[in-house]
């Protein structure tokens, strides 16, 4: 679906930053590619990237992104650079931001953001038509319908995470772009929302690309897994062939980092010793 | 609709008062003059020096001109020339505020250059330079171009400032990779946040444009063949109203744009309090 070919990406001119660094990537269709890796390391420049997103100052210096969408009304197969992305964005591609707490605009109930963001032919029907599918689709999510009524303040963060989930899926896109969806939740909802994630996933059948530096929500949800570290990615495969075998001495030390039941606990471990 | 009358329900005592004085003075200026029986400009129409009586409401001036309908004449051309320079001036600095603030880069540079520029140049002084040098005949479109000239920059700085911060707002951004054009997010969600702001700017300026026309024409600098609040009290100046003890003739322009200014506060501070109350319902 998406072809990342020996991209390098920095932002402003040559002599400035370079962010992501001759990184190869293949995002196939009808998977849950996961990308891992510590601040800094480029995901989300990937990620913006990948979006066709240039408003920033973000430069591609060398190598190409190409994806290949089909047309759900025609079929034809459409072939671009990301560059051209724009034009298919929240219709093939669509974006779930990273903290829910600023993303909604405060001074606009959720009805009216979730209209504004689809496509136009979705928004030339019948209001009170269109009110109805997004409440039964909303409904999926666990979400009331009054929902639609209220401002972002009035709802909580994991409402709030839900109602953007919602309204990224809501056009069934063929890709979804999840950057650090579940950054700011209790692992409760986040784990709510993950399982969201992958049942549109599975139901759509379409392609889903997680962000995330928690090592354990790509080993719950993920197909695929890549590590990034320093721009680079350092190693790519199927997760759970990482997780059983990590090759790179960062991916090792991530998956060494994650806690572990009836593991040692090294500080209770110590205090006894004394 | 029934959001914009449910606005007005409870809303603070200042706010009708304010209404009550603004809709009074744009009768007085917006449909009296139609209905005035002489030209009021016109001298010797009626006996000189009339104190009020049933014939002439607010009496007379010395040069027998009918007091109440110059002065409906005078409101309604101060009060166009107040909307007119408060309409482009909001209009020309929100416009340019918003471009300067969200496009930044070089746009940015070159009107910010502009509006600090026109900012630190005193207004009143120049006005007076620019009048002195038209033979105190400046004519009213003609003062209009210049406040509007003089005062866009204030709304567009404050307004640049407010584009700047909400450029890098999360929400914006979702707004962006939702696919929404530069302008519809300018307009569905920059805008909001700056309209209530733009309704008290323009009242402000409303007031400011008044104010400074009055005081070229007390000084004798706008042209005094036309009637506004200002030539009413120059004139009245000039044939020496106080003294004759001619206090209606003066005190009526006086009178009028103080009783304006108060209204338009009102109106205002009025609806920024409901506003706030607004919101903390919510």
């Amino acid at each position: 679906m998406i072809t990342v070919d020996d991209v390098t990406i920095g932002y402003g001119n040559i002599a400035g930053l370079t962010a992501v660094d001759a990184v190869s990537l293949t995002i196939n269709d009808n998977e849950i590619l996961g990308i891992a890796g510590e601040s800094g390391s480029g995901k989300s420049t990937l990620m913006r990237a990948v979006y066709g997103d240039f408003s920033t100052g973000l430069r591609i210096r060398s190598g190409s992104i190409r994806g290949r969408f089909t047309d759900p009304r025609t079929g034809a197969v459409l072939e671009s650079d990301s560059r051209d992305f724009p034009r298919l964005w929240w219709d093939q591609i669509s974006y779930v931001p990273q903290g829910s707490m600023s993303v909604l605009n405060p001074l606009m109930k959720v009805e009216q953001q979730v209209i504004d963001g689809l496509p136009a032919r979705e928004r030339g029907n019948d209001r009170r038509a269109l009110r109805a599918r997004i409440a039964r689709f909303l409904e999926g999510f666990g979400l009331p319908e009054t929902v639609l009524d209220a401002f972002p303040h009035q709802l909580s963060g994991g409402m709030r995470q839900r109602v953007l989930v919602a309204i990224a899926a809501f056009v069934n896109p063929r890709l979804i772009l999840a950057d650090e969806p579940t950054t700011a939740l209790d692992v409760v909802v986040q784990k709510k929302i993950l399982l969201m994630m992958v049942e549109i996933q599975r139901r759509l059948r379409n392609s889903l690309v997680l962000v995330s530096h928690d090592l354990g929500v790509h080993y719950q949800i993920t197909d695929r897994l890549a590590v990034m570290y320093r721009g680079k990615i350092v190693e790519v495969g199927r997760t759970r062939d990482i997780f059983a075998n990590p090759r790179h001495d960062y991916t090792k030390a991530l998956i060494a980092a994650l806690p572990r039941l009836g593991g040692e606990r090294a500080r209770a471990g110590k205090e006894a010793a004394l | 609709m029934r959001r914009l009358t449910s606005f007005f329900e409870d809303a603070p005592f200042r706010l009708y008062l304010g209404l009550f004085l603004v809709v009074v003075f744009v009768i007085v200026g917006g449909i009296l003059p139609w209905l005035a029986p002489t030209d009021p400009l016109e001298w010797y129409q009626s006996p000189r020096n009339q104190a009020p009586s049933w014939a002439h409401v607010l009496g007379t001036t010395s040069l027998g001109q009918d007091v109440f309908w110059l002065l409906t004449w005078a409101l309604r051309n101060s009060l166009m020339l107040g909307l007119v320079v408060a309409f482009f001036s909001t209009l020309i600095g929100v416009f340019l505020g918003l471009a300067a603030g969200y496009a930044g880069g070089l746009l940015d540079r070159v009107l910010s250059f502009f509006m600090d520029a026109l900012l630190c140049i005193p207004t009143l002084p120049i006005l007076i330079l620019m009048a002195a040098l038209f033979g105190g005949q400046l004519a009213l479109p003609a003062i209009c171009v210049l406040l509007i000239l003089f005062n866009w920059p204030y709304p567009a700085r404050q307004v640049r400032a407010v584009a700047l911060t909400m450029r890098e707002r999360e929400f914006v951004n979702v707004a962006w990779f939702s696919g929404e054009s530069r302008v519809r997010i300018l307009t569905r969600h920059i805008f909001p946040y700056i309209a209530g702001w733009s309704a008290a700017n323009f009242i402000n300026t409303v007031l400011v444009g008044i104010a400074t026309e009055s005081a070229l024409a007390v000084i004798g600098l706008s042209s005094a063949q036309q009637a506004t609040l200002g030539t009413m009290i120059y004139w009245a100046i000039q044939y020496q109203a106080l003294l004759a003890q001619r206090y209606v003739w003066i005190g009526a322009p006086v009178v009028s744009i103080v009783l304006m200014f108060i209204g338009l506060f009102l109106v205002s501070s009025g609806l920024s309090m409901r506003s706030a109350e607004r919101r903390m319902s919510v």
